[in-house]
């Protein structure tokens, strides 16, 4: 069963075309990352499931249902939370949770205990009474994402639920949602950080101007791009120095900064330590700066102009 | 319960959640929905019915407060259903909360069905509001004096369709606005003035023919009129062809909205 089916999708906003031609399968269960620079269209495709938005041509359903012929099945079955704050502000949070689950034919006792449950979930309780523009920031994405779940959806789609959002929360966020798409849920996140999509992500489609560049696990993703590796070294040096391990791409030097371009660089890091000791270097510092999905991105469209102009 | 009834009942939950969160969010902030006609109409009948109404004539054969309390009704009512339905969407555009409902299973005639009911619901509500402060001030006015129902059954067909209608009418309103100030065009240059000259305050038979024929064209007449007739059983025109007109119309606007609804107009890009 396929959970999301996407065929030759098009959406044009006047003469902005948001999605030009897309076509991409999501299989049930699966967690499946949506990446791509501001603009690529991914807000745009996930609307157009939800009901927010129209496409222009071709189509898309949500567990064999089209998303626009049987919008009420399609819809019955997903859980969104958007990238926009989209709450009503005029009631309590958890009443806000209840109405949601209403509306998706959960009697009102039943919707009662979900909406609490959904609050417990993402670690809001304590807020039920509040209203969501008292929330604070980290706060209203977790409602987000208690919203979304108070249905028990079939599939659950985040769109960058984790923007502006600390660390810890962050951590707990991905946790509980692995923990959802173990037991059984189909989860589509979009998302601008690339370990995001790396760590959570059974597959990844990369988009740019609302077409697909491509669809890999994280692990071929990875290997497209250049991780940087940074040795801050404790004295001055005159000139780079000599480094040949195997998978350095190259070396700059900028006063004690050497940065070290490879493909892993978890991998080559040893054997630049070794080289530089055995060279008289002593190290103060390291870091690892993992390919960006802008690298890797700009390192696909490069590859696919490439490919274009032979 | 299976998915079959939860989405083949138009009807069924989702529909009553919807009428209830709506419903609640007039009945919670009574001091903007219940207070304002409250008052109005206490300064409708204080100055028509009471300092006014004194130096006015009978108007076929009534007290002139008597005569103006069903207008007076009418315009409050019609004029919070109207106001609630084209609000309440507006302002869930404008917040874009109205996607919690465009991403859930309700059917399009479900959502446009809890819109339209919760606020015809509020029209009757201040309907009864204003009759309360009739009662108040009839007796002043006439000694002993009461509010008569004398066709109580067109009263209450009268007063759903007109409420329904209006609520019908908000939902095309709230869609269409792109302001907040686009409802205060509607209600002040529209609404008002098609009220005032729908016969609120005078019988039509004072007017010359050519104005008498002009306003006929005008519905308020007919909603005003019925709802006259089902308190005193006077009426300028023929109630039961106005019912019948109101009702088919409402039923058309009703269809409008769904179709709205479906198209995403003013909701989806
Ligand atoms: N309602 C709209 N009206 C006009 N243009 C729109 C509308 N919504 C989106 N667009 C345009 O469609 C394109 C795709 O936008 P979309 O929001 O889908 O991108 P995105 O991939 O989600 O970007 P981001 O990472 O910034 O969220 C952009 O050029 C955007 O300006
Ligand atoms: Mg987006």
């Amino acid at each position: 069963m396929t959970a999301i089916r996407a065929d030759g999708l098009v959406k044009t906003y006047g003469s902005v075309r948001a999605l030009d031609y897309l076509s991409v399968e999501v299989e049930d269960g699966e967690f499946f990352g949506l990446l791509g620079p501001n603009g690529a269209g991914k807000t745009t495709f996930i609307s157009i499931l939800v009901g927010l938005a129209r496409a222009t041509d071709g189509i898309a359903e949500v567990f064999g249902h089209d998303v626009e012929d049987d919008y009420q099945r399609a819809r019955d079955r997903i859980g969104l939370a958007p990238q926009e704050f989209n709450v009503d502000r005029f009631f309590p949070i958890h009443e806000v949770l209840e109405h949601k689950a209403g509306y998706h034919g959960i009697p009102p006792a039943e919707a009662e205990r979900r909406a609490d449950e959904a609050l417990r979930t993402v670690g809001i309780y304590d807020k039920r009474e509040t209203r969501f523009d008292w929330l604070s920031g980290g706060m209203k994405r977790r409602f987000l994402l208690a919203r979304a779940l108070v249905t028990d959806p079939d599939l659950l789609i985040l769109d960058e639920p984790t923007a502006g959002v600390d660390v810890e929360l962050r951590r707990e966020l991905w946790e509980l949602v692995q923990r959802l798409n173990d037991d059984g849920t189909t989860v589509l996140l979009t998302t601008h950080y690339i370990e995001e999509a790396e760590r959570l992500c059974d597959r990844v489609a990369i988009m740019d101007s609302g077409r697909k560049v491509e669809v890999a696990t994280p692990d071929e993703l990875r290997a497209r791009g250049e991780d940087t590796l940074v040795v801050t070294l404790a004295n001055d040096t005159i000139g780079v120095p000599e480094l040949d391990a195997p998978g350095v791409h190259g070396v700059t030097l900028d006063g004690r900064t050497l940065s070290v371009t490879t493909d892993d660089a978890g991998r080559v890091a040893p054997d630049v330590i070794r080289a530089l000791d055995d060279a008289g270097h002593a190290i103060a510092d390291l870091d690892v700066r993992r390919a960006s999905l802008e690298d890797v991105f700009v390192g696909m469209t490069r590859t696919a102009e490439a490919e274009v102009s032979q | 319960m299976s998915i079959q009834d939860a989405l083949g009942d138009r009807f069924g939950v989702g529909f009553r959640s919807l009428l209830k969160r709506e419903v609640l969010r007039f009945v919670r902030r009574p001091r903007n929905t219940f207070l304002p006609p409250a008052v109005t109409n206490v300064l409708y009948f204080a100055v028509f019915g009471l300092i006014l109404g004194d130096r006015i004539d009978a108007i076929q054969g009534f007290d002139y407060i008597l005569f103006i309390l069903p207008g007076l009704v009418v315009l409050g009512a019609v004029s919070n259903a109207f106001e609630n339905a084209s609000f309440s969407i507006f302002h869930g555009r404008w917040n874009e909360y109205i996607h919690e409902t465009l991403t859930s299973p309700l059917a399009y005639s479900s959502q446009v069905f809890a819109y339209v009911a919760a606020a015809a619901l509020r029209g009757i509500v201040v309907g009864f509001i204003i009759v309360a402060v009739g009662l108040v001030f009839v007796p002043f006015a006439i000694e002993g004096g009461s509010v008569p129902v004398r066709r109580p059954l067109y009263l209450v067909a009268f007063m759903l369709t007109i409420t329904t209608l209006f609520a019908a009418f908000g939902v095309v309103g709230g869609l269409w606005a792109r302001d907040f100030d686009y409802l205060t065009v509607l209600n002040q240059f529209i609404l008002r003035p098609l009220t005032f000259f729908g016969g609120v305050f005078y019988s039509l038979d004072i007017l010359s023919p050519v104005y008498r024929t002009v306003s006929l064209l005008n519905p308020m007449v007919y909603m005003v009129n019925g709802v006259r007739y089902g308190f005193l059983g006077y009426t300028d025109v023929n109630a039961d062809l106005s019912l019948a007109v109101l009702v088919g119309l409402t039923l058309a606007v009703l269809a409008v909205d769904v179709a709205l609804f479906r198209r995403g107009y003013g909701i989806i890009e």
